[in-house]
């Protein structure tokens, strides 16, 4: 982890629609910090202005008052190469799949490459990299209609279709709503081999307190267009009196270690992790046993 | 490139209600559609410079008295500029049989430009934002709620001939409403793909085929999304047991007040006079 964070916001604000009579302000003044290789969680209630600061990530949005620096680069300057940073910070939209528009899945993933004006061969490369990654095979696969593909494999493909771009920041938007388990889960390890393997910088924006669990090394949360607390998991999932006053969702392993507690027994709240809340849960029962 | 380049919703207004409970917004919206036909009716007609000076001086003063800002008028005509442009450059060269009176300034081959038809170039124009500035106001201070029960009352008498009232007043309605839902799904779509690297409307004007190519990747996807909001449609009208050609009874009903009947007249009043009264220019 370096010292310079990757992305950093300063005290951004937004105002939708402003000088019309539906102005309506989305972000009230947020800031964060964000380090390269970081896996980073943005949480919130629906309008809590999540949206639109992950639209400031690859400049869709430009600062209005507030600063939003990527990479040494500063979103406000009006010289800067928006291509180069929409290749830098690659952004997944809620529901990518409505995204998709070639015949074939290879043709799809290869938009992005094809744009950034690549040579045939890297293009196909990339299209063979991004797909293995997120577990699609090149070989059986390029050549398929997209029409036919499953929800989850469409939701694969737009991803590959980002992926395609070689992003050194990831962003997602609610990346599993409305996926099967099995799907879900599959998409929750690409993004983890992700971050971990590629050492792709990863943020994203989730509802499922489970699944910021998995994989968060660090949460944000906002509220009201400005970000409330940010911290570890363990932090946050373990204070009971924060996620209380926030009405922050707890992931099930806490609540049921709360509710234990509630019991009297003995267990440390912080213990968020499954493996860690399982060790919980067989040290009480084993002191029940005695 | 301004902060707002992808908010299409902004720049749309057929379909927006602002309610900021004028006078114009308690009129009858029989009454209002009534009026709003006469009025278009009367700026279609009119041909002179003067007639038409007034007819948009009355669309703005109807802004005015909606206590709309007329800025939602103006960005109502901003995406019809080119298209008024196109429209007076074919009228200036090919019109010139129809227009072919008045003193000649250019008689060159097949070119034949007359004041007569510099008139209608200009009057066109300025029918043209009467129309979206009068259209603007409507829909701005009706909702379309109120609007299909207005053409459902106002067809009325036409079931007698067999017309389907209802259904068309329902298609009107789903028209409407899906606008700046579509609005919405096109500018999540233009901000998807410009993640991916798309460009829209950065390539030269003469590319035509290059620039028609950039805008598949939005269409192609939003003609998805129609089909699916379609069945949607479909799906959720029928679990609430929507039955095409049986009787409906209708929840509103509507009275004509004594205002609504002034508004009436004063609109017949002005559109007799706009057509009859004889403008110098």
């Amino acid at each position: 982890m370096s010292d310079n964070p990757i992305l950093e916001v300063k005290n951004l604000q937004h105002i939708y629609m402003e000088k019309t009579p539906l102005e309506h302000q989305a972000l009230t003044g947020v800031s964060l910090r964000v380090y390269d290789g970081e896996c980073i969680a943005i949480i919130g209630h629906t309008g809590s202005g999540k949206s639109t600061l992950i639209q400031h990530f690859n400049g869709l949005m430009r600062p209005q008052r507030g600063e939003v620096i990527v990479d040494g680069h500063h979103l406000s300057d009006p010289k800067l190469d928006i291509k180069g940073l929409r290749r830098k910070v690659g952004l997944v939209f809620q529901n990518p799949e409505d995204q998709i528009f070639e015949k074939l899945i290879g043709d799809d993933i290869a938009y992005g490459p094809l744009k950034m004006g690549l040579p045939l061969k890297e293009v196909r490369d990339r299209v063979e990299w991004a797909m293995e990654l997120v577990g699609l095979s090149f070989n059986e696969l390029k050549d398929r209609v997209t029409y036919a593909l499953s929800g989850g494999q469409k939701r694969k493909v737009a991803l590959a279709g980002v992926l395609a771009l070689k992003p050194k920041i990831l962003v997602l938007d609610e990346p599993t709503a409305g996926l099967d388990p099995r799907s879900r889960q599959e998409l929750l390890d690409n993004i983890v081999q992700l971050n971990k393997k590629e050492n792709m910088t990863v943020i994203f924006v989730s509802h499922n307190m489970e699944e910021v669990a998995y994989l968060a090394e660090r949460i944000y949360v906002l509220a009201d267009g400005r970000n409330l607390i940010e911290g570890t998991p363990r932090d946050i999932f373990g204070n009971n009196e924060t996620l209380a006053k926030h009405h922050i969702g707890a992931p099930q392993t806490v609540e049921i270690l709360t509710k234990l507690k509630e019991q009297g027994y003995d267990v440390n709240l912080k213990s968020y992790e499954i493996e860690a809340a399982t060790k919980e849960i067989v040290s009480v029962l084993q002191s029940y046993r005695r | 490139m301004a902060s707002f380049e992808f908010e299409l919703t902004r720049n749309i207004t057929i379909g927006q209600y602002l309610p900021t409970g004028s006078l114009i917004h308690r009129l009858d919206p029989r009454i209002k559609l009534l009026a709003f036909t006469i009025l278009v009716i009367a700026m279609a007609i009119c041909h002179t410079y003067v007639g038409n000076f007034i007819a948009l001086a009355f669309a703005c003063y109807l802004f005015y008295i909606s206590r709309i800002p007329i800025s939602y008028g103006l960005s109502g005509v901003k995406p019809a500029i080119p298209f008024i442009l196109v429209l007076a450059v074919l009228q200036l060269l090919f019109y010139s049989e129809i227009a072919s009176g008045g003193t000649v300034f250019v008689d060159y081959g097949f070119i034949l430009i007359t004041s007569d038809s510099i008139r209608l170039v200009i009057v066109s124009a300025l029918r043209f934002i009467e129309i979206i500035f009068l259209s603007s106001v409507l829909t701005l201070s009706t909702s379309t709620t109120q609007i299909t029960h207005g053409i459902e009352s106002l067809l009325d008498p036409l079931k007698h001939v067999k017309f389907p009232v209802h259904e068309f007043a329902l298609i009107i309605t789903i028209a409407i409403r899906f606008v700046p839902t579509f609005a919405m799904e096109m500018e999540k779509m233009m901000k998807a793909q410009a993640s991916r690297g798309a460009e829209f409307g950065t390539g030269a004007w003469w590319r035509i085929i290059q620039r028609t190519k950039d805008v598949f990747p939005i269409i192609i996807p939003l003609f998805n999304v129609a089909m699916a909001r379609a069945e949607d449609l479909v799906l959720a009208m029928e679990a609430r047991c929507y039955t095409p050609g049986s009787e409906r009874s209708i929840y509103a009903k509507y009275k004509a007040k004594s205002t609504d009947y002034a508004a009436l007249l004063f609109c017949i009043l002005f559109a007799v006079l706009l057509l009859a009264f004889p403008f110098p220019y």
